[in-house]
């Protein structure tokens, strides 16, 4: 039997390191959060390859001195606690004194540093957790650490990175958060020698958020602000109606720091369950605080989590202060929106939402989870819900009439509910769902064509994306033109729509693009895979873009049978809900006791 | 308050106002009609807070005073009333009777105290105009208003007083049409609004009352006074008309109307229109584009949908340039066409991808982008 020893510091470090360390992007962030503790108000990231081979992380804060430097790289080295008791008032990101040990054991690690009133810097180089050599060197006061390298000495930690588009949405991702929680301090991210974003100081989160995310989504939100004892959150969030098909845009902050929170997270969605149509998620950007006490990050190895004491009572104080301001900005289910009188001023401009910092030195908590509401794993496409039939220029001709069932139009219901009389009985037909099968199949066999009629625009519609989302639609462009879109560069993630498929109003253009890019997001438009892209294209289209004729007349709504029967599967709406249900005699007399 | 009132004018004032009522059903006396009288008339007004109607009609009033009613059941009532001489008499508990001949109808009101009141105009910009005019450039750039209320800056038709002229401007940012006229506008008049379309929709139905129709507006509200001096049916003084303003800044249009002219070529507005009308029959949801092809002395247009068939139409014009073709979405050719009087107008073409752009000679402007397959 082995013998139980203690563990040489370098093997510690590197299981620290496996928990602590699990991508580039956790480098990225220990580094981060060491330069804001320092008190930095510039810092600029810089990397390449996806971090692999490099990260370079430069702040203009406080410095070490040579020995402060040396002693920061042995484990358990900090300067931030000394006794446990500290823990439940801390002030800043870092505690454990393991990020620096951890990284310098598992990459190239190069230290350089001065601190304000010496005149020379210092820089250590280690590599792969070996001390190479400490040296004077020349440098402003402050701190720079290149980490190169990474995992090289750790082959199995290595082969679990994905691609490097994956570990730089992850590195993009954490620099945004950190830039959101300090909008004081300026921020430059570099990828590939290429400007990713650069965020000047700013006054208010705000303008931190129209220059990260785009004007258009920073228009989008309004303030939030809300205390009780103990709790308090503040910070924007998206005004009613207005949603995304992912929760990219969905970040919360625990006494300032990102995490990801179940709790927080699920109340938020709850809030907007009247004010969003289902399957969308809100806009979120908000600043939860509390006592540090109340909340325990020492849940998971990874920290991703935070838990708090009472759960139940931050979940309904932020469901009450939300939709409380949810009231206010008069909610209503994204049709809301659709001004039914024609007024309503222009959105409040930015200047309106001056939405205040949170005091971040005030209050930070313990341990170190890391948001992960960076990119999402790859979705399975859902089941093609057709099957493929022949493809040829004409097809199912309208006349002679399909074997549309011999229905008798009764009435209408609830705008949406078509009630028929048939000889087994009643049907109601959903219209939404049945509208959404008959374009389903339209646009999948124009798209299959290749014959895609497109409007052009007299007024091009601006599109602001944020960095990530600007990559993915680039990429794709050649794509949308085939399918009706021409959309055009103009400017450092701008874009405007110069045309659109002539089924899709203008006014739900940009809507539809970004629920698109949420899709490349989730490769659920496979590149690769034209027939699936075009497919799920077609789906979003018919679920999204295309608008239900507000007229639901018998002729109407006879047509629209007429058609649902002259398709493939008529039964179910490409989602695969119903389109109509049916209650037969058997049915009906069981219902009335006959 | 009582009064006696011939009912053919009673039922045309109510009809003046009936279309403004409120949706609000937090506010049930936005779907009531204000009655007040005084000397010898009353006033009619209904509002729906965005937009509010006031006409006045003559009345033999025999005691002043006002009450609220609800306007459509009211104005169901009166066109039906069995003889023209139609008394009104209102009770302090807002209790109305209402006879008319052998009958009487006693219908419950509500006090004036929560009506909400139009707001009058001070010292605003003013402009006066010829209500047919008015009209006339109403109509012409319409139905290029976008009905889609996520755009609501464009659901309006934009009104400009500038440089020596008014410029009424609408799009739904595929196609714009664009009137002006010249018009003396001194230094302080000059500006913009967005009139909302269901204003634009109410102005134009008024706007045959009377010669002169007076504007006044700022930045949140317009009014519009309309002289009812040809009106017969009872209508005094002028009918007053309120409406908000779309808030936002419009588009910059001057831009997107294309400076040069490349082909251009007169056509006979009627048979163009007739052409695209008949061509267009076989258009469907699926292919809703008619393709315009010019060749020398021929245009033709074409149409055809996948499961139906096709058509061709052809007409002789006076043409020597390039063979060229174009498609466009038939109702974008069509709502101009349809809109304008003259029986002769300018179609202006470039290429597949250019707009295509109606004219003619009094300063009207149709800019229509094309459809393409891609
Ligand atoms: N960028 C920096 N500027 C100044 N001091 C730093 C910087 N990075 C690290 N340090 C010092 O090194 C110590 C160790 O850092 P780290 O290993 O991340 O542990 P922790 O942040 O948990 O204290 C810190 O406590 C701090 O004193
Ligand atoms: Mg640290």
């Amino acid at each position: 039997m082995a013998k139980v020893r203690i563990l040489p510091d370098r093997v510690a470090n590197q299981i620290a390191a496996g928990e602590v360390i699990e991508r580039p992007a956790a480098v990225v962030k220990e580094l981060v959060e060491n330069a804001l503790d320092a008190g930095a108000t510039r810092i600029q990231v810089e990397f390449r390859h996806g971090g692999r081979s490099l990260m370079r992380i430069e702040d203009n804060g406080s410095g070490m001195s040579r020995d402060d430097a040396l002693l920061a790289l042995e484990r358990h080295a900090t300067s931030k606690i000394s006794a446990a008791a500290d823990l439940d008032s801390l002030a800043s990101y870092g505690f454990r004194g393991e990020a620096l040990p951890s990284i310098a054991s598992v990459s190239r690690f190069e230290l350089q540093t001065r601190e304000a009133g010496s005149d020379v810097g210092s820089e250590i180089l280690v590599n792969g957790g070996k001390f190479v050599h400490v040296r004077d060197c020349g440098r402003p006061v402050g701190t720079r650490i290149e980490v190169t390298h990474l995992f090289n000495s750790v082959p199995a930690r290595r082969k679990f990175l994905k691609t490097d588009q994956t570990e730089a949405a992850h590195i993009v991702q954490c620099v945004r958060l950190y830039a959101l929680a300090c909008p004081r301090t300026a921020f430059t991210l570099i990828e590939e020698g290429r400007i990713v974003f650069r965020s000047p100081e700013c006054s208010t989160l705000a303008e931190r958020i129209a220059e990260i995310f785009g004007r258009q989504t920073a228009e989008s939100l309004a303030p939030i602000e809300a205390a009780e004892p103990g709790l308090r959150l503040s910070g924007l969030i998206g005004r009613p109606g207005i949603g995304r098909a992912t929760r990219h845009e969905m970040i919360v902050f625990v006494n300032a720091r990102p995490v990801d929170s179940r709790t927080l997270n699920y109340a938020i969605i709850e809030s907007y369950h009247e004010s969003l149509p289902k399957g969308r998620y809100p806009l979120a950007f908000v600043f939860f605080e509390c006592d540090p006490a109340a909340v325990d990050v020492n849940v998971h190895p990874a920290k991703r989590e935070v838990r708090f004491r009472s759960e139940p009572q931050v979940r309904s104080f932020v469901i009450r202060s939300v939709l409380q301001r949810l009231r206010e900005l008069g909610g209503g289910p994204e049709s809301g929106l659709r001004r039914p009188d024609g007024f309503q001023a222009v959105p409040a401009p930015l200047a309106a939402s001056q939405a205040t910092l949170p005091g971040r030195a005030a209050t930070v908590v313990a341990a170190v989870p890391f948001s992960s509401s960076a990119p999402v794993v790859s979705k399975p496409p859902p089941p093609a819900a057709s099957p493929s039939h022949p493809v040829s220029a004409i097809h199912h001709p309208q006349s002679p009439a399909p074997p549309a069932p011999a229905w008798r139009f009764l009435g209408l219901a609830h705008g949406n509910y078509v009630l028929f009389e048939t000889s087994a009985g009643l049907v109601l037909l959903d219209r939404r769902a049945a509208h959404e099968r008959v374009w389903f199949e339209r646009l999948r066999d124009q798209f299959r064509v290749g014959a895609v009629p497109s409007q052009r625009l007299l007024l091009p519609i601006p599109l602001e994306l944020d960095p990530i989302a600007a990559a993915l639609l680039v990429d794709r462009l050649k794509f949308l033109a085939a399918h009706g879109f021409d959309v055009g560069e103009f400017g450092r993630n701008f874009f405007r729509i110069e045309a659109l498929p002539t089924w899709m109003e203008p006014g739900d253009a940009e809507p539809f693009l970004r629920d698109l890019i949420g899709a490349f997001r989730d490769g659920r438009l496979p590149e690769k895979n034209a027939d699936l892209a075009r497919e799920e294209l077609a789906r979003i289209a018919a679920a999204k873009a295309i608008r239900l004729p507000d007229n639901a007349s018998e002729a109407e709504s006879r047509a629209l049978v007429a058609q649902l029967f002259a398709t493939p599967t008529p039964l179910a709406s490409p989602a695969g809900r119903p389109t109509y249900i049916e209650l037969n005699h058997g049915e009906l007399a069981r219902r009335f006791h006959k | 308050m009582k009064f006696k009132i011939n009912r053919d004018h009673f039922a045309n004032g109510l009809a003046q106002v009936l279309n403004v009522v409120g949706s609000k059903a937090t506010m049930p006396i936005l779907s009531n009609v204000l009655i007040e009288a005084e000397k010898d008339q009353i006033s009619l007004t209904t509002t729906n807070l965005d937009l509010g109607i006031r006409c006045k009609i003559k009345a033999e009033v025999k005691e002043t005073g006002s009450v609220t009613l609800p306007v459509k059941r009211l104005a169901g009532i009166v066109r039906e009333l069995p003889n023209v001489d139609v008394t009104l008499d209102a009770a302090p508990n807002h209790q109305v009777k209402l006879t008319s001949g052998g009958s009487t109808f006693r219908i419950m009101g509500i006090g004036k105290e929560e009506f909400p009141p139009l707001p009058e105009f001070g010292d605003e910009k003013a402009h006066a105009l010829e209500q047919s005019e008015l009209a006339t450039m109403l109509k012409s750039v319409a139905y290029a208003q976008s009905s889609d209320e996520t755009r609501y800056i464009l659901n309006g038709v934009y009104f400009n007083f500038k440089d020596g002229k008014l410029s009424l401007v609408a799009t739904d940012g595929r196609r714009l049409a664009l009137i002006a006229k010249e018009m003396e506008i001194p230094a302080d008049g000059s500006g913009a609004i967005i009139l909302p379309a269901k204003t634009v929709g109410e102005l134009t139905r008024l706007l045959d009352k009377g010669a002169k129709v007076k504007i006044n507006f700022n930045d949140r509200r317009a009014a519009f006074q309309i002289a009812t001096d040809k009106d017969t049916s009872g209508l005094i003084d002028h009918v007053y008309l309120y409406s908000k303003v779309v808030e936002g800044n419009y588009p910059n249009y001057q831009q997107v109307i294309p400076k040069e002219t490349h082909q251009r070529i007169k056509l006979e507005r009627e048979l163009l229109l007739q052409c695209v009308h008949r061509a267009a029959l076989v258009c469907s949801e699926k292919s809703n584009s008619v393709k315009i092809k010019l060749s020398s002395n021929l245009l033709e247009i074409t149409a055809q949908s996948p499961d139906f068939g096709e058509a061709h139409e052809s007409m002789a014009i006076g043409y020597s340039g390039p063979d060229l073709q174009v498609a466009f979405n038939p109702t974008f050719i069509m709502d101009p066409l349809r809109a304008l009087a003259k029986d002769e107008v300018f179609f202006e073409v470039k290429d597949e991808v250019s707009p295509g752009v109606f004219k003619t000679l009094e300063n009207f402007v149709c800019v229509i982008m094309p459809v393409r397959l891609s």
